[in-house]
């Protein structure tokens, strides 16, 4: 056998059925023993950071089914392997399992600055969990079972194997064999602590207990470790409010009477406001990143913090927890919810409180979203998210790109399902819908799967309307346009005095693009066709475009500004607006 | 600020010292010295990393951080009173003999070479805080040039 029979017999053995990826000169021995199997499907994106986003989508949507999967994308060296970068770091930032593997120059001519080289273990080390280069054959198959179970044990994270040409092509003896089922991997520093200890969690039932104005939260660990009707259960007895990180989204119905929505920059008055009056935050599966807590030093001041997360080395990072469990979510709750000590109580005061402040941009939202429009007379973003999940019965699944839109998503669909809402939260990189949303429906073929995009993000990977094409996706492609990076435009109203530097933005004409590719396209200039479009798209059974003539002044609000603290959050559009748009 | 030795136990791995000063750069750790050596066990590199820093917090970041690495088997804080922190220095010196050997008293030290009369190679071992010291009796401007190891520490 050869090495790329062994690296190909390994991701078979580990489950892997689909493989994104991008040929080059170093991964062809590969690419070309694939083609011999048949055994994988192989998706061939048209630029690798598609690859990356494509297998991401198959991690982060198959996370919660009963086959997870683990994204694996192949590139060639050099600037293959590079343009896998931002598509390897944003899962990095998001925790998204994943296994890419490069092709590397042969081992010869390593460090000798040869045709395609780049040091990608160097390149990659600090945006992946791991990186391995096997120079020998014999090591390959070791290297791709440790991968595995690296990306996906505790928090997941991206992993990447390098590996040179002429090690894919070395030949081992005929009867090498790898014992699979015996492969523990050689990581003595690896551990990690799946299962709550008892005395921490005593602690955290009595400060709930005694708690008068307590806030849970959701994050992306809930998502992951499967725990969404678990956290439900536990919020419905305790009787205690939720508050959704961007990625904690659709872990419980966005619509159920506990919850406060999503809570942070763009997060709800209510949720934030709750988060500030609190005396006791229970969060699951979170890292208090700073576009949830804005300025540290004023944050939740008067509040205990219970802190359950599976990464210890993100306790105590950014807020100091009165009580920590380092472990896995799902256990934790499963615990918690069947603790007898546990107690719900009424508070209904707090219950009040959190009332009040629901209903302090709650007119103002609804008038909105009725008119529709903006002063020009063009399409708001949360009309049509609103008439979007309205149509679709909060359903769907919904796959965003990056800037006001996915804010307008984040906030305006009602998330019903579990899992059901995909974005790049960490990183938040423009151009990652297209993709993601790709291997999000690969992942779940049988749900409808919206990808939601810019103008500027969707002209970022728009190069993948050639992936699906080739592959037939069904997707439903919305580009909200406004002729601007909206969400920069935002930041540039309220901080920069209106001066839109950099962020006009002139588009092609995206029914030709749409038409090039073979893809049916609507574009939608008045509010009584927004129905009418989603509708069609809907019902039409393949990739569908269409596009909505947004206003660009439209913003989202409430904002907290970067660094501010909850005091500072802007809930009503600033009056001064220059003439010249 | 409150000096600090981090130990860490870390397996042989290429990459693995590159990971360690990319997390000390990454985070803006303020690191004075780092070390690394050969353990009893085959396959296992021993680091000890000194750096000042009063906040207790933020010491035990750097150990989860550290700890996170799937290549370091185990780290620990080692402080001032239960440990041993050593460091040794070749010290190049122009001075002449007399001068030189008036530290003897308060210093032990080797002198591995005589280039001349004047100038002399010399070697010294100890607390940090003892090198220092010698450092500066001897006097800055009788240095020509000073090579340290970094500390090394050991539990007592
Ligand atoms: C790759 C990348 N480049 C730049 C940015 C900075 N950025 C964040 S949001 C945004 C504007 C996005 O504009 P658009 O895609 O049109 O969406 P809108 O905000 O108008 O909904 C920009 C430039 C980014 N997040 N990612």
């Amino acid at each position: 056998m050869t090495g790329k029979e062994l690296l190909l017999r390994a991701l078979a053995d580990r489950g892997v059925q689909t493989i994104f990826g991008y040929t080059g000169g170093a991964i062809m021995p590969v690419f070309d023993q694939m083609d011999k199997l048949g055994h994988f499907k192989f998706i061939m994106s048209r630029h690798e950071q598609g690859a990356a986003f494509m297998a991401q989508g198959l991690s982060r949507a198959s996370l919660s089914t009963a086959n997870p999967q683990v994204g694996v994308c192949m590139a060639t060296s050099g600037p293959g392997a590079m343009n896998l970068v931002t598509g390897i770091a944003d899962a990095y930032m998001d925790s998204v399992p994943m296994v890419a593997v490069t092709g590397q120059v042969a081992t010869g001519v390593i460090a000798t600055d040869a045709f395609q080289e780049s040091d990608v273990i160097g390149v990659m080390m600090p945006i992946c969990k791991q990186t391995y280069m096997p120079l020998f054959v014999e090591e390959i198959e070791q290297t791709v079972h440790e991968a595995f179970y690296v990306a996906t044990t505790g928090r997941g994270g991206p992993v990447v194997l390098d590996i040179p040409k002429d090690v894919q092509n070395v030949q081992v003896d005929k009867d090498y064999h790898f014992d699979t089922a015996a492969f523990r991997p050689a990581l003595p520093g690896f551990y990690y602590h799946p299962t709550p200890a008892r005395e921490p969690l005593q602690k955290a039932v009595e400060l709930i207990n005694r708690s008068e104005r307590p806030v849970i939260f959701c994050g992306h660990g809930v998502i992951s470790s499967n725990a969404g009707k678990l956290l439900q259960q536990f919020a419905e007895k305790v009787n205690i409010p939720v508050a959704f990180t961007l990625h904690g989204l659709s872990a419980m119905p966005l619509d159920h009477p506990l919850s406060l929505g999503m809570m942070g920059m763009h997060g709800t008055v209510e949720a934030n406001r709750a988060i500030m009056e609190a005396d006791l935050l229970i969060s699951f599966g979170m890292r208090f990143d700073d576009r949830v807590t804005g300025k540290l030093s004023e944050y939740a001041q008067n509040a205990d913090v219970i802190h359950v997360e599976i990464d210890p080395s993100e306790i105590g990072k950014n807020v100091q927890p009165t009580v920590a469990i380092n472990a896995d979510v799902y256990r934790t709750l499963h615990v918690l919810v069947s603790d007898p000590m546990l107690a719900g109580k009424p508070r209904r005061r707090w219950r009040q409180r959190i009332a009040e402040a629901r209903e302090v941009m709650a007119a103002d939202l609804r008038r909105e979203i009725d008119k529709g429009v903006g002063d020009d007379g063009a399409l708001l973003m949360k009309t049509i998210i609103d008439r979007l999940s309205k149509l679709t019965g909060g359903r769907d699944l919904i796959v965003s790109d990056v800037g006001q839109h996915q804010m307008m998503a984040a906030r305006f669909y009602n998330y019903q399902t579990p899992n059901s809402w995909f974005a790049s939260g960490g990183a938040g990189t423009m151009g990652c819908s297209l993709p993601m949303a790709i291997g999000v429906k690969l992942a779940r073929p049988e749900e409808r799967v919206w990808s939601i995009n810019g103008d500027g993000g969707f002209q970022m990977n728009m190069q993948e309307l050639g992936t699906i094409m080739e592959q037939g996706t069904d997707l439903k492609i919305m580009i909200l346009n406004n002729g601007y990076l909206g969400m920069v435009r935002q930041w540039q109203t309220l901080f920069f005095d209106g001066r839109y530097a950099g962020t006009p933005m002139q588009s092609p004409d995206f029914g030709q693009v749409a038409s090039a590719y073979g893809i049916p396209y609507r574009k939608v200039t008045e509010l009584a066709e927004i129905e009418p479009a989603i509708q069609e798209a809907i019902d039409h059974p393949g990739a569908i475009m269409l596009e909505f003539v947004c206003d660009p002044s439209e913003v989202i609000l409430p904002m907290i500004p970067a660094g501010g603290g909850f005091d500072d959050m802007i809930i009503k559009r600033p009056k001064a607006k220059k003439k010249k748009d | 600020m409150k000096r600090r030795a981090i130990l860490a136990f870390m397996l042989d791995r290429p990459g693995v010292l590159q990971k360690v000063s990319m997390l000390i750069r990454k985070k803006m750790y303020n690191v004075d010295t780092l070390t690394v050596c050969n353990s009893r066990k085959k396959g296992i590199s021993r680091m000890t990393i000194t750096l000042r820093e009063d906040d207790e917090e933020k010491v035990q970041q750097i150990l989860s951080q550290l700890e996170k690495f799937t290549e370091v088997v185990s780290v620990k804080e080692l402080d001032t009173d239960h440990s041993y922190w050593r460091e040794a220095a070749i010290i190049k010196v122009e001075a002449d003999d007399e001068h030189l050997e008036s530290f003897r008293k308060d210093y032990t030290f080797e002198i591995l070479d005589h280039k001349s009369n004047e100038i002399h190679i010399i070697q010294i071992a100890g607390s940090t805080r003892r090198i220092d010291a010698f450092v500066k009796d001897l006097g800055e401007e009788h240095i020509i040039e000073i090579a340290r190891t970094g500390v090394t520490a050991l539990e007592k």
